[in-house]
């Protein structure tokens, strides 16, 4: 990944009717990043794909791709090319006339094309199918003719419309893997549009998190799940117990906070949270509580429970804990390293944790949907 | 249960229903290979006579081709406007979607006599004499609702990422339409080719209306029917009708069920 700005998108705002789909996205985007837009459906992700791919106009703010202002610049005058949701793989023309569609439109010979196409054949392991029929293909297959049709026109910019979402879960976590593989290879800039966070996590430099319309946090996917700048985000990236919690003491690091619950904390400030109030959001990961029948050594808040539920996923064991004035079980997930499953429903158990993992979410907010 | 003999009134009313249906149509070919002029049983012999005396016969020649006139020129008109509406209706959401599409649908309920009349004094008003023209024009508006129907299912199931996809690749708009709307449509617009033909080639009341002195087919067998020693003749005519009728039916049914098919 090159330090040279591909994509700048600054104050874009885009209403159907008095809704408003995507509202003051301002987004720079580096050459040979992978970029993902995560969000629930309906949240502006999709939108915001269309107007960069230039099938949506804009009622604000400015898009400029390669340093070029795209304005009015239609769709087939633009450095990007899109992979659908559908994959859109033309049912009259076979594999080979696919992948070649847009380069007729080129100068190249019909030699230099047949190279090229083989050659995006090659690079998305469908090497040698040119002659195979659109409706012989599997997900998998259509998926690949989709994204060499795409790469074949050499574009500066790779947009992908929730590119793995029809394919099935084994499928889909090895195609994250090459497509990740393909682009750090290319070193050309995708921009992914999904609902799946794991999905996004795995496979991004970066993640933009949008809801309602707005984008409300930009980083890394360690970042984003360990610093969220709210509940909303929060709950989005992996699991989260919500806490209230009471501040006593501040400074520009620290916060010393009374827990419901867990009692007296230092935590660390985030630096994505914009306001604080006295009145404190916090979360804990599930993964990093502690849980054992004894009151476990070392941790920096205990607290006794009643197990309430178990949930057995294989490779970890999810234990809902009932604690006296919380109005919420904690959920607690601890690897299944020995095949066991310590604590049943009715237990009292002892809950661990580590100041550091408290994250500091800023002030509360009444949101719906919490989880 | 028992095993009874009941009788299967079911089985019993869809026979009678098809036999109600179709016997008088099935009439027509039997008694245009009887050897005699009078269309009554018993049957006198087999004979191709009347068949091979349709080809000697100039006005009806004449008919014939004033028909396959009008009826092409009506399916490639009828089939190119249905073509436009039906993307439009599957495509767009605009203002008077649902009101254009119910006027354009309408000429399936109106009385043939009165659009026959009214556009006979419609077209008089403006100058335009009744002529093959007029049948055409006439026959673009009832054959219209059977195109736009048929266009309409063929884009229903055309996913509009494929037309996206196109043009994202660098195709124009022009090309975009050749290269990926019109072949992936291309059975459905075959299909609609042969309904719109068969629509005017049989079409009667508009005919005998706006053709002036240029009769088509059916108006040519009207006026023949008067006329008992023609009556055979009528009758082989009438059959091969038929025939070509269900045959190019058949052929658009097969390329309307294709048309659905090949867009998923």
């Amino acid at each position: 990944m090159s330090e040279q700005i591909i994509i700048e998108i600054q104050g874009v705002e885009k209403r159907f009717g008095s809704f408003v789909a995507v509202s003051d996205l301002n987004l720079t985007l580096k050459e040979g990043e992978f970029f993902s837009l995560l969000g629930p459906s309906g949240c502006g992700k999709t939108t915001a794909l269309r107007i960069i791919a230039g099938f949506q106009d804009h009622e604000e703010g400015e898009v400029r791709i390669d340093g070029r202002t795209m304005g009015e610049v239609p769709a087939n005058k633009r450095p990007t090319n899109m992979v659908f949701q559908s994959y859109a793989i033309f049912p009259h023309l076979n594999v080979g006339d696919n992948v070649g569609f847009g380069l007729r439109k080129s100068k190249l010979s019909r030699k230099e094309i047949k190279d090229r196409v083989a050659e995006a054949l090659e690079m998305v392991e469908l090497g040698g199918l040119q002659d195979r029929k659109a409706n012989e293909l599997s997900g998998g297959q259509r998926q690949r003719v989709a994204l060499a049709r795409a790469l074949v026109m050499r574009p500066k910019v790779l947009l992908l419309d929730e590119p793995l979402s029809a394919l099935d879960k084994n499928l889909r976590e090895a195609m994250q893997l090459e497509m990740r593989r393909l682009q750090q290879k290319l070193g050309i800039t995708f921009v992914m549009v999904t609902h799946d966070q794991y999905e996004a996590m795995t496979m991004s430099d970066r993640i933009g998190v949008m809801f309602a319309g707005q984008l409300k946090q930009v980083d890394k996917p360690e970042v984003l799940y360990s610093q969220p700048c709210n509940r909303e985000v929060a709950s989005f990236i992996g699991g989260m117990n919500f806490l209230d919690a009471e501040v006593m003491a501040e400074n520009s690091e620290t916060l010393e906070v009374t827990v419901q619950g867990f009692g007296q904390m230092t935590i660390g400030v985030n630096p994505n949270v914009q306001v604080h109030d006295k009145e404190l959001l916090v979360g804990v990961r599930p993964e990093q509580l502690e849980i054992s029948a004894e009151k476990p050594e070392g941790y920096d808040a205990c607290v006794q429970g009643e197990v309430s539920d178990v949930a057995f996923y294989g490779e970890s064991v999810h234990y809902y804990v009932r604690i006296d004035g919380l109005p919420e079980s904690i959920a607690v997930a601890v690897p299944n390293y020995f095949h066991t499953v310590d604590h049943s429903r009715g237990d009292t158990v002892w809950l661990g944790a580590q100041s550091a993992s408290v994250i500091d979410l800023g002030k509360r907010e009444t949101l719906g949907g919490d989880k | 249960m028992t095993k009874a003999f009941r009788i299967p009134w079911l089985l019993v009313y869809v026979i009678a229903y098809l036999v109600f249906l179709y016997l008088p149509v099935l009439l027509l070919p039997l008694f245009s290979f009887n050897d005699g002029t009078i269309v009554a049983f018993p049957l006198k012999g087999f004979t191709l006579k009347w068949y091979a005396q349709l080809g000697q016969q100039d006005t009806l020649l004449q008919a014939m081709v004033n028909s396959l006139i009008v009826g092409s020129v009506t399916a490639l008109m009828a089939t190119s406007l249905g073509l436009f509406a039906a993307r439009a209706y599957v495509r767009y959401r605009f203002t008077g979607r649902e009101l254009s599409e119910g006027l354009v649908m309408l000429p399936l309920v109106i009385p043939g006599i009165i659009v026959a009349s009214s556009m006979l004094v419609l077209f008089i008003s403006v100058g335009l004499k009744p002529s093959l023209t007029t049948v055409i024009l006439g026959h673009v508006f009832v054959a219209l609702p059977f195109s736009v129907s048929i266009m309409k299912s063929a884009f229903d199931d055309f996913d509009q990422s494929l037309e996206e996809a196109a043009f994202d690749l660098g195709e124009s708009v022009v090309g975009t339409f050749r290269r990926v709307t019109l072949p992936i449509v291309a059975p459905g617009i075959v299909a609609s080719l042969l309904v719109t033909f068969t629509v005017s080639f049989d079409e009667f009341v508009l005919a005998f209306f706006l053709s002036g002195n240029s009769p088509t087919l059916p108006v040519y067998i009207w006026s023949q029917i008067r006329f008992p020693a023609k009556l055979p003749n009528t009758l082989a005519l009438g059959s091969l009708l038929l025939m070509s009728s269900v045959l190019l039916l058949l052929i658009a049914e097969y390329f309307r069920r294709r048309s659905t098919q090949s867009s998923d």
